[in-house]
């Protein structure tokens, strides 16, 4: 497929619509996950796993910014419910930071592959006339897994009730990413 | 944004054509025909150029100047002025193009505060303060962006009526206020930050992260 929404039938989302979409859900994504290592930085920041921390989040910022930019050249809505996120990712990282460093990374791991999974779906979607965006959402993406990893180094798996709260954030992480796509 | 209307140069041309007949006959297919037949198109195009009647007729009118005034801005050096004043500008600008029609905007607005426009006049609206603020270099990409609408889009509304009645021949009397709305505004901004500050002396700041 060479051009953003090429298969479109009559009633789809035209390629604008599309665009739209991705941009808006992006940047709230981004906002949110960088929403998420400030909560976990308000915890855990003055430990041995702050400079990890610290680090991730520059990079989230660095998407955000990006996002950012394009929200604005490209004349996209930002969702209505970043207040909504602002808190709830506060929330989330702190909450799991709370439960321990291992729960904190299981928390990065399960957001980290919501988002690797939902970046991967956009990329596939883009044609090549979006190429700048589908370049940045794919060196967005290695990140992310980069992320995952290190959750994953820094023992996630031990953390209490690992699949229980690996299975909640990611679903939630879903029901966030398929509402801030319209709203 | 909601997506703006069809825009052609056909359309555009109609519309501009059509403008001083709408002071008389009004946002309808008749000033419309009259409108072609002065250019020389086919009248019979009213209704494939604007199937939707009068309401399709304002909502396009309304982008046609969003966009008009976003060209008039392009166009201007807006290095040394500060936000606050390019949002003046673009508002000035945007009227100043519509001066000599001022009997068509003011029917319609007639034609948008209708209740059953109530919808159209919302989006035709939000449009126009999403391409002042994007006029203007905005780069809010937070709720600011949401917040600035509203904010905007109150100002602008009101500007507007009383521009309507504005005797003065070259928009002072309406710039003057909303020179007033604007700096009314800034007066309850500086409160809010003021607050803000207050208010961070007692709860965790960001600064955390």
């Amino acid at each position: 497929m060479s051009e953003t929404a090429a298969g479109r039938l009559p009633g789809d989302l035209t390629a604008r619509e599309t665009i739209e979409r991705f941009i808006r859900v992006d940047h709230a994504g981004e906002y949110g996950a960088r929403r998420i290592y400030q909560g976990q930085l308000a915890v855990l920041g003055g430990g041995p796993k702050g400079d990890l921390l610290r680090h991730m989040k520059q990079q989230e910022q660095a998407h955000l910014d990006r996002f950012s930019d394009l929200v604005v050249t490209r004349r996209v809505r930002p969702t209505a419910l970043l207040p909504l996120w602002h808190v709830a990712g506060f929330a989330l990282g702190a909450v799991t930071a709370a439960l321990g460093e291992k729960a904190a990374m299981a928390c990065t791991v399960a957001v980290e592959e919501a988002i690797d999974e939902h970046y991967a779906g956009q990329a596939a979607e883009l044609g090549d006339d979006e190429a700048d965006l589908r370049a940045s959402i794919e060196t967005f993406r290695a990140e992310e897994l980069e992320h995952r990893d290190i959750g994953l180094a820094n023992g996630a798996e031990e953390a209490p009730g690992y699949r229980l709260l690996y299975n909640i954030i990611k679903s939630g992480c879903r029901v966030a990413i398929a509402v801030s796509e319209r709203v | 944004m909601t997506a703006p209307p069809e825009r052609s140069p056909e359309r555009d041309a109609a519309l501009l054509a059509m403008l001083p007949h709408v002071a008389a006959l009004g946002w309808t297919r008749a000033a419309l025909r009259r409108g072609l037949r002065d250019t020389g198109a086919d009248p019979l195009d009213a209704e494939l150029l604007f199937p939707g009647g009068t309401a399709a007729l304002v909502e396009a009118w309304t982008d046609l100047e969003d966009r008009r005034m976003q060209a008039a801005m392009a166009a201007r050096d807006l290095a040394g002025l500060r936000l606050a004043e390019r949002v003046r500008l673009a508002v000035a600008l945007r009227l100043e193009a519509a001066r000599p029609y001022r009997t068509a905007v003011r029917r319609a607005v007639a034609v948008l505060a209708l209740p059953g426009n109530a919808g159209l006049a919302t989006r035709t609206l939000a449009r126009t303060v999403d391409a002042i603020w994007h006029a203007a270099g905005d780069l809010s990409a937070d709720f600011a962006w949401y917040t600035k609408r509203f904010i905007l889009g109150a100002i602008y509304a009101a500007t507007l009526l009383f521009w309507l009645r504005d005797d003065s021949g070259d928009d002072s009397a309406t710039l003057a206020f909303l020179d007033r709305r604007l700096a009314d505004h800034a007066r309850f901004h500086k409160a809010q930050l003021r607050c803000g500050e207050r208010l961070s002396r007692w709860l965790p700041g960001e600064a955390a992260g």
